[in-house]
């Protein structure tokens, strides 16, 4: 099974990249590919918990669902510290973990990467 | 399965946290055994990390020129794209180290990579 890995950096009520990138794992996923998702900067929120964006589309509960169809998804523990959001804090099934550890797998393990970002 | 990654750096040093997330990204691959080739290109406003005179200290702020020469002591390539870097800032002294290029080279970096991700 090829794999992408979508490497977003934007947070989720700044604009619409996670969105995109959420549609775009969700496309890839019902396609039959792996895919793994890289929070880096702050895209870190893309997996707090309890997010409640009212009429805007919630992200959080939309990665969530994808979870159980074998979404990845990690974002960097220092991004996380810098913005004051612990371990705990995250969606169930997200991690929280790093740069060195996850995305190097991501990459290495991964067919294709798309960076959504500005 | 990708065995090289390419960091592409469009953002200037300072003013943006993207440079620094790049640079550090691409440290944070070798660093962590999983991906031998980790290089940087840097083209646009990016090429501006490459310059020697940077003084960080004048915003507090993490050096930019601190990581690209962690990226070089790690054995990683930084190329600089020489067209991008003299229209903006002219023949000015550049970290010690780093490759100018041209953008027909430039070119054939992107393609001699597995994966690029921009910032």
């Amino acid at each position: 099974m090829k794999t992408m890995v979508i490497q977003v950096r934007s947070g989720t009520m700044m604009n619409m990249d996670t969105n995109v990138a959420v549609k775009l794992a969700q496309a890839a996923l019902e396609k039959g590919y792996g895919v793994r998702v890289f929070g880096y900067g702050e895209a870190v929120t893309l997996v707090k918990n309890g997010q409640d964006p009212k009429r805007f589309p919630n992200v959080g509960k939309e990665t969530k669902e994808m979870l159980e169809k074998g979404l990845e998804v990690v974002v960097c523990e220092t991004c996380c510290k810098a913005r004051g959001i612990a371990r705990g804090e995250e969606i169930e099934g997200t991690k929280i973990g790093s740069l060195t550890n996850d995305m190097s797998r991501f990459v290495a393990e991964g067919d294709r990467m798309v960076t959504i970002a500005r | 399965m990708a065995e090289s990654l390419l960091i592409l750096v469009t953002k200037p040093p300072y003013g943006f946290e993207e440079a620094f997330a790049g640079l550090r990204a691409g440290l944070g691959m070798l660093a962590s055994g999983q991906v031998s080739v980790s290089n940087a290109l840097l083209v646009g406003e990016g090429t501006l990390n490459a310059i020697a005179a940077q003084k960080p200290e004048a915003v507090r702020m993490p050096s930019n020129a601190e990581a690209v020469n962690d990226l070089l002591d790690f054995e990683a390539k930084v190329y600089v794209v020489k067209e991008d870097l003299m229209e903006l800032v002219g023949d000015v002294p550049l970290l010690e180290g780093v490759e100018l290029i041209d953008w027909e080279r430039a070119r054939q970096v992107i393609d001699e990579h597995d994966m690029v991700t921009t910032f």
